[in-house]
C-alpha cells in the first residue's frame, strides 16, 4: 500500500506541472503584458514598468539575452518623430529625423535607465561627419548603416562636422542571465507559495483567497449535502417505483430541471420568493437567513443532473443477480433496496462525491455575485471584470490543485477497498 | 410482419433513423430544433442584409415612445425598455446561440477527435502525452477556465468561442480514445493492417466512420451546454457586447421584471428552455438509437 501511494503521488507531479504551464501560457504568453490593459493607454511608462517589474512581466518569456524596455519605444520615424521634436535643432522628414550640427541631443527616454544592468542601443543612420554618443564614437558613415552599442547610461548625441540622419532606433535591456525569465520567476513565486498581488485592491492574493473561502464554503457545503441527500433519496424512490408513472414523472422532471438556465432559477427565486412572497431577504450576507435562498436555488438547480445520475446507478445495481437472489429468498423490496442496492451503489456515488469536493471551493460564481456573498466566486467575477490577472490565476491554480489532490484521495480510497486496483 | 425490407436501408444510419422515428418525444424535439434553426437562419439573413447595407438593423433601432408595450398584434412579444421588438431580438439571440453552439463545436470536436484517435491508436508515449494533456485540462475548474480565456482574449464573441471551444474537447477526446482502443483489436482493422494500409488511412477511413455516432451524440449534448455558457457569459458582461444575446436580454429584463414588465423575461426564458430541452432529449434519444449499449435508464 505505501508503494502504491508513493507511485500515485509521483503521477501527480506531471499534472501539477501541466496546470502551472497552462496558466503560464494563458496569462503570460497569450495574454501578453497586462499592464496596458489594466492601467489604460494613458498611463505613465514608469508606472507600467513598475507594474511589470513587480509581476516579472519585463523579462524574456522562457529564455533570452535581451528584453524590451518601456523607456524608449521602437521607432522607424515613419509617421512621427515623437518626443525628439521637443529639442531644438531636430527636424522630421521622409521617415527619418535630422539632428542639426552644433547641438547636443539626448535620447528622449521616458524614465532613467536602471544601473544594475546594461542596455543595447541599435540605430540606423548616416552622416558625413564624425558624431559622438557620450564618450563613444557613433560609427555612422555616408551610407545607411546599422550600429549596435552597449551602454549603461546613454549620453548625448553630438553631431560633429555634419548633421546626423537617423532612420530607426530601438533600445533593449540586456539580461544578466539568459535564464532569468518569466517562467523561472513564476516557478520561484509559486515555490514561495506567493500568488502575487491584486492590482485593484493592492492586497496579497493569498489573503484575498483566505478571506473568500469561508463565505464560499458556507454557501456550497449546505448545497452539497442537502443536494446529495435529496437526490439519493429521490433516486431510491424512483428505483423502488421504477417503470411506473412516479418514476417517469421524476425522469421528466429531472430533464426539465436540467434544461432551465441557472440564471432563470436565480432571477425567478429572487423575484417570486424574496420580492413577491417576502420569505427571504433579497440580497446581502449578514446572518444565516441570508443564505437560505441561495442554498435553496443551488439545491434545485443541481437536482436534475444528480437525480438522473444516481437513478441510473441505482437501476444498474437493481438489475444485478444478487438482487434477484435476495428477492427470490423472500427479502422485501424495500429491504433489498436499502440494505443491498444502496450499499453496492456507494462506490460510484463516493467517486462522484469526492470529485465534486474541489468544486465546493470555487463556490458558485453566479449565486455569490447575485446575492452579494463575498466568497471566491464573487472575487473571481470581479477580478475577471477588472482584468486582475494575479487573482484569477490564483483561484484557477488553487482550484486545479485541489482537484488533483481529490483525485489522489479517491484513488487511495479505492485501493484500500479493492486490492485489484493496485495491480493495474 | 413489420420486419424491414432487407433489400434497402440496413446501414447503421437508416437503422437508427427507423428506431428514432418510433420515439415520439424525439420527433417533437427534432421539430422544435428545425424551427429554431429556421429562426437562426432568418436572423442571419437579416443580420447580413443590414451589414451589407451598412445600416443599423431594425432590431437595434430605439423608439422610446413605444417602450414597454405588452404583447399585441403589432409586437407579438411586446417591446423592451428602448421600444425594440422583443421577438426580433429573440430571433437574433437564436442566431448568436447557434453560432456559439456550432463554432465552439467546430473548435472542440476536431481537437478532441484528433487527439483521441491518435492516443487510442498509437498507445505508448503518444497516449501518455495526450492523457496527460487532457487530465491537466480537466483539473482546471471549468467555468473559471472559460472566463479566464475570455478575459485574456478580450470581451466579445471571439472570447466566447475560444473559451468554450478550447476547454470542452476533453470529454469527446476521452470517449473517442476509448472507442478507438476497442476497435483497434477488431478483425477489420487487423485486415487493413495485413493489407499494408497506412495508419492515417486505417485510422480516419476505417475506424473513424465506425465511431462517428459518438461524435453526433456528443455534438447534440454539448450544443445546449455551450449555449447555456454563452448566456451566462453575456449576462456577466464578458460575452457578446452589442448584439441582442439571450444573456444580455435576461440582464436587461430582470431589472424591469420587478415593475411588472413580464413579457421579455418570460419569452427569453422560454426560448432558452425549449432549445436546451429539445437538444438534451434528442441527444438522449439519439444515443439510444445509435448505440443501444449506451442506454441511459431502465426502460
Amino acid at each position: 500500500m505505501p508503494n502504491y501511494i508513493v507511485k500515485r503521488m509521483l503521477q501527480m507531479i506531471p499534472t501539477v506541472l501541466g496546470v502551472i504551464l497552462i496558466t503560464f501560457i494563458l496569462f503570460n504568453v497569450a495574454g501578453g503584458s497586462p499592464a496596458l490593459k489594466v492601467m489604460g493607454p494613458h498611463a505613465q511608462a514608469d508606472t507600467l514598468e513598475a507594474f511589470d517589474e513587480q509581476r516579472g512581466f519585463n523579462k524574456p518569456l522562457f529564455f533570452g539575452f535581451r528584453t524590451k524596455t518601456r523607456a524608449l519605444e521602437d521607432s522607424d520615424f515613419e509617421r512621427t518623430a515623437g518626443d525628439w521634436l521637443k529639442q531644438d535643432g531636430v527636424t522630421h522628414t521622409n521617415g527619418m529625423i535630422v539632428l542639426a550640427e552644433g547641438g547636443s541631443y539626448s535620447i528622449p527616454l521616458k524614465f532613467s535607465l536602471r544601473d544594475d544592468c546594461e542596455y543595447e542601443l541599435v540605430m540606423e543612420g548616416r552622416t558625413d561627419g564624425f558624431p559622438m554618443l557620450g564618450k563613444n564614437k557613433l560609427g555612422f558613415s555616408r551610407d545607411w548603416k546599422k550600429v549596435t552599442l552597449r551602454l549603461q547610461t546613454p549620453g548625448k548625441i553630438v553631431p560633429v562636422d555634419a548633421p546626423v540622419e537617423i532612420r530607426s532606433i530601438r533600445l533593449r535591456r540586456l539580461m544578466n542571465s539568459p535564464f532569468d525569465s518569466q517562467l523561472l520567476f513564476y516557478f520561484r513565486q509559486l515555490a514561495r507559495l506567493d500568488f502575487g498581488v491584486s492590482h485593484s485592491t493592492n492586497q496579497r492574493v493569498s489573503k484575498l483567497l483566505a478571506d473568500g473561502i469561508v463565505p464560499s464554503l458556507m454557501l456550497t457545503v449546505p448545497i452539497f449535502f442537502i443536494g446529495l441527500v435529496t437526490s439519493i433519496a429521490l433516486s431510491l424512490f424512483c428505483a423502488f417505483w421504477r417503470d411506473t408513472w412516479v418514476d417517469r414523472f421524476f425522469v421528466i422532471l429531472s430533464v426539465a430541471l436540467m434544461s432551465i438556465n441557472y440564471l432563470v432559477y436565480i432571477v425567478a427565486g429572487q423575484y417570486f420568493l424574496a420580492f413577491k412572497a417576502d420569505w427571504f431577504p433579497v440580497w446581502g450576507f449578514e446572518d444565516a437567513r441570508y443564505l437560505a435562498l441561495p442554498v435553496l436555488i443551488g439545491v434545485i438547480s443541481g437536482l436534475g443532473g444528480s437525480l438522473r445520475f444516481y437513478r441510473t446507478i441505482m437501476l444498474d445495481e437493481a438489475h444485478r443477480d444478487y438482487v434477484r437472489t435476495a428477492r427470490a429468498k423472500g427479502v422485501s423490496k424495500s429491504r433489498v433496496l436499502f440494505r443491498h442496492v444502496l450499499k453496492n451503489a456507494m462506490i460510484p456515488i463516493i467517486t462522484n462525491v469526492v470529485i465534486a469536493i474541489p468544486f465546493l471551493y470555487t463556490g458558485s460564481l453566479l449565486l455569490e455575485s447575485f446575492f452579494g456573498i463575498p466568497g471566491l466566486g464573487y472575487l473571481g467575477i470581479t477580478a475577471i471584470n477588472s482584468s486582475d490577472v494575479d487573482v484569477v490565476r490564483g483561484i484557477v491554480l488553487i482550484g486545479a490543485f485541489m482537484f488533483v489532490i481529490a483525485n489522489l484521495l479517491t484513488d487511495i480510497c479505492y485501493a484500500a477497498v479493492d486490492p485489484r486496483v493496485k495491480l493495474k | 410482419m413489420d420486419r424491414p425490407n432487407t433489400d434497402k436501408g440496413q446501414s447503421l444510419w437508416s437503422d437508427a433513423w427507423r428506431r428514432l422515428k418510433t420515439n415520439r418525444i424525439a420527433m417533437v424535439c427534432l421539430g422544435i430544433i428545425v424551427l429554431f434553426t429556421l429562426c437562426a437562419l432568418y436572423g442571419e439573413v437579416v443580420h447580413q442584409y443590414y451589414q451589407a447595407k451598412d445600416q443599423t438593423p431594425f432590431y437595434k433601432l430605439t423608439n422610446l415612445d413605444a417602450a414597454y408595450r405588452p404583447p399585441s398584434a403589432a409586437h407579438w412579444m411586446g417591446t423592451d425598455a428602448l421600444g425594440r421588438d422583443v421577438m426580433q431580438r429573440l430571433i437574433q439571440g437564436t442566431r448568436i446561440a447557434y453560432k456559439v453552439g456550432i463554432i465552439t463545436s467546430l473548435i472542440a470536436i476536431p481537437i478532441g477527435v484528433f487527439l483521441g484517435c491518435l492516443a487510442g491508436y498509437f498507445g505508448g508515449r503518444v497516449d501518455d502525452f495526450i492523457v496527460w494533456l487532457y487530465s491537466t485540462f480537466a483539473s482546471i475548474p471549468g467555468l473559471l477556465f472559460i472566463l479566464a480565456i475570455a478575459m485574456v482574449v478580450g470581451r466579445g464573441l471571439t472570447g466566447v468561442y475560444l473559451g468554450i471551444g478550447l476547454t470542452t474537447w476533453v470529454g469527446i477526446c476521452r470517449l473517442i480514445r476509448g472507442e478507438v482502443i476497442k476497435h483497434k483489436e477488431q478483425a477489420y482493422v487487423q485486415a487493413a493492417h495485413a493489407l499494408g494500409l497506412s495508419w492515417p488511412r486505417i485510422l480516419f477511413r476505417h475506424i473513424l466512420p465506425n465511431v462517428f455516432h459518438v461524435i453526433i451524440v456528443t455534438f447534440t449534448l454539448r450544443f445546449p451546454a455551450a449555449v447555456g455558457t454563452e448566456v451566462f457569459m453575456s449576462f456577466l458582461g464578458i460575452g457578446v457586447q452589442n448584439d441582442p444575446s439571450w444573456g444580455i436580454m435576461i440582464n436587461s429584463a430582470r431589472m424591469r421584471l420587478w415593475q411588472g414588465v413580464w413579457w421579455e423575461m418570460t419569452f427569453v426564458t422560454l426560448a432558452i428552455f425549449l432549445l436546451v430541452l429539445a437538444f438534451n432529449l434528442l441527444g438522449d434519444a439519439l444515443r439510444d438509437a445509435l448505440d443501444p449499449r449506451l442506454r441511459t435508464g431502465g426502460n
